[in-house]
């Protein structure tokens, strides 16, 4: 029992590093109608560069500016993507995207070498609760997940800027008509995108230490969360998020009494994610058919 | 866009593109050779590809592993299935040619398995589930190394490839005959896919990829074309693998990265989505480049620059890069249907003369 609340804890707090990298495309998605491939490179960026920065600065100072550099890169990746009215499609925006992917790659990989990198946590102190030890990077990263959902969310409903981000995704040509830059929107949701994905990951480093090749990882779990919602759903990306990191965690704790994957089932925690994410897609279209 | 030239002059050009294939084959040096088959080889797959983004509208990022799918399926059904049989039984295995036909039927059963839920949403849910198909297989054919052999020591195929007694490779690999058989294979699936694409189906699917609503309206079973499509796709790409297999008799995860994927989808993208004879010259051009590139990167130092350890990998992937971004934002339909726009227009002398 307390080993599977361990994995619980651990499951919900990677999960929801999932669910930050999950919200960025579905606010990138609904906004411009762009899939982002190249989200998971942000977070490798926030990562790369927290470790960077850590020493020289104080943790919250560096992470402000790791999160607000990320946030530049994602705007300009945005104003590209979106590319030109009428001749750049969704293919292409999207091909677009794993083009910077690859770039942020292959410049991470010359910056920062080809090891894994990491730096020390908040706090070496883990509280125990009930036998089930609880580290303070996970509560932060869970916290900092949870808020900034309940922002964005409240953010794109409650504002008039949010409703004119929302409004470009609905059609592009109306708001284009009222006087919304489809460029200027496509800027903002990266950004924002792009510092939320460096913002997951500026925290995670440190259990989850990161290479310049972690971003494919990174960004499919990311649309697997953000599948759960269709993409466009900010509540149940976020929920996808969760219930995908603890999956995965059951899957790599108890995957020893699966046979045939034994000793390797850290290897397949990306295959658990895949088959949720197939069965539930699967669900879903069934639905949608029969609409 | 292509007036419609009789048939006889058709027929007349694509027997002399096999001689011309089938002759470099032969004419080539043994490493030329090598490269002009993996050229060949990427073709077919890219020809695929370039079916699938530009006339089901989606795309794949994992057309690498259903290249390696097709690969280890007829590598491992010619040694035979069983690890231990195979080292003391050198008759474990099937026939290689039948392992040849059988690598793309298992990679097109794959295909439809993640195709039929996925295909019926709008979206690009496929290109991420290709995506997660390529780093599972990785992680699986590393992982199951009783079976494939994984990276140390890798699976050796020496038995040679025969048809009828005809011996198309052989144990030193990279043949004349395997490079001419590639090729006349690359002319084969040409002419397949242009017919298809001049067919019924092939008006189905241009349709799908202008608008799904509207090709849905019009009656056509939208879901079912894109899936045979995408199997199809696949089904190539796994052929494609299954004849690597017997170019260098060897295989290994190390050959079937990522970046292999994405370099389908750059040569797709430079030969223009939906351009068949664009995506052979893409596969070609490509396949030049990212040679030129790995040597570049191997060397020493570069204009009197220490080159570091990651060069090729940097070189290759940045590059790649350069060229997705480039291409998509200013030659949506491909460099090379747009170069030869601009060639027609600097030549506009021989229709007028015509007319």
């Amino acid at each position: 029992m307390t080993e599977l609340l361990q994995l619980v804890v651990i499951g919900l707090s990677t999960g929801s590093a999932f669910a930050l990298v999950g919200i960025g495309l579905v606010l990138v998605f609904r906004t411009t109608g762009i899939v982002n491939i190249a989200q998971g490179a942000f977070a490798v960026l926030g990562g790369l560069f927290m470790v960077a920065l850590v020493d020289d600065l104080p943790g919250v100072v560096a992470g402000l500016v790791v999160v607000l550099i990320v946030g530049l890169v994602g705007s300009i990746v945005g104003f590209v993507a979106v590319g030109f009215r009428r001749r750049t499609t969704s293919v292409a925006s999207l091909i677009i995207t794993l083009g910077f992917a690859l770039l942020i790659s292959a410049l991470s990989l010359l910056a920062f070498g080809d090891e894994t990198h990491t730096y020390a946590a908040i706090s070496a102190h883990a509280w125990e609760l009930g036998g089930v030890l609880v580290q303070p990077q996970h509560v932060a990263v869970a916290g900092v997940t949870l808020a900034s959902s309940v922002l964005l969310a409240l953010g794109l409903q409650r504002t008039i800027a949010g409703q004119a981000l929302v409004a470009s995704g609905d059609s592009r040509r109306v708001a284009e008509l009222v006087g919304i830059d489809p460029r200027a929107v496509a800027a903002i949701a990266f950004a924002v995108a792009a510092a939320l994905a460096a913002l997951g990951w500026v925290l995670m480093t440190p259990v989850d230490p990161v290479r310049w090749d972690s971003e494919l990882r990174i960004v499919l779990n990311g649309f697997a969360a953000a599948a759960f919602g269709g993409l466009v759903s900010i509540r149940l990306a976020y929920l996808g998020g969760l219930t995908l990191g603890v999956a995965e965690q059951l899957v790599v704790g108890y995957g020893d009494a699966i046979p045939g994957i034994g000793d390797q089932a850290r290897q397949y925690e990306l295959a658990a994610a895949l088959v949720i994410m197939l069965v539930l897609i699967g669900w879903r279209s069934r639905h949608e058919v029969h609409e | 866009m292509t007036g419609r030239r009789p048939a006889i002059a058709r027929s007349a050009a694509l027997l002399a593109a096999t001689v011309f294939a089938v002759w470099l084959g032969y004419w080539l040096g043994p490493g030329d050779r090598s490269l002009y088959t993996l050229m060949g080889l990427y073709a077919i797959v890219a020809i695929g590809l370039s079916l699938l983004m530009g006339f089901a509208g989606q795309i794949s990022l994992g057309h690498g592993a259903f290249y390696a799918i097709g690969a280890y399926t007829a590598g491992i059904l010619t040694v035979g299935l069983d690890p231990d049989d195979r080292l003391i039984d050198p008759e474990a295995g099937i026939d290689p040619a039948l392992a040849v036909i059988a690598a793309p039927l298992v990679t097109g059963v794959v295909a439809a398995l993640i195709g039929v839920p996925l295909l019926r949403l709008r979206g690009h849910y496929l290109a991420f589930a290709t995506l997660a198909l390529n780093l599972i297989l990785l992680a699986a054919l590393y992982a199951q190394s009783g079976f494939t052999g994984g990276d140390d020591p890798g699976l050796s195929v020496v038995e040679p490839l025969e048809v009828f007694g005809w011996r198309i490779s052989d144990v030193t690999g990279g043949t004349p005959r395997h490079a001419a058989v590639t090729w006349v294979l690359v002319l084969v699936t040409l002419l397949v896919a242009s017919n298809l694409v001049g067919s019924r189906a092939g008006r189905a699917l241009r349709e799908i990829a202008s608008s799904e609503r509207g090709a849905a309206a019009a009656g056509i079973h939208v879901s079912a074309y894109k899936l045979r499509v995408f199997v199809l796709s696949a089904g190539l790409a796994g052929l494609a693998g299954a004849l690597y297999v017997f170019l260098f008799g060897f295989l290994s995860p190390e050959a079937f990265g990522v970046i292999l994927s994405f370099q389908f989808v750059v040569m797709v993208a430079v030969g223009g989505p939906g351009s068949i004879y664009g995506a052979v010259v893409g596969a070609v051009a490509i396949t030049w480049l990212e040679y030129e590139l790995s040597d570049l990167g191997t060397r020493p130092s570069l204009l009197g620059v220490d080159v570091p350890d990651q060069a090729p990998q940097v070189f290759s992937l940045g590059v790649f890069a350069v060229i997705l971004i480039v291409v998509m934002l200013f030659f949506p339909r491909g460099l090379v249907p747009a170069l030869g726009h601009a060639l027609r227009r600097l030549t506009p002398s021989r229709r007028a003369a015509e007319s």
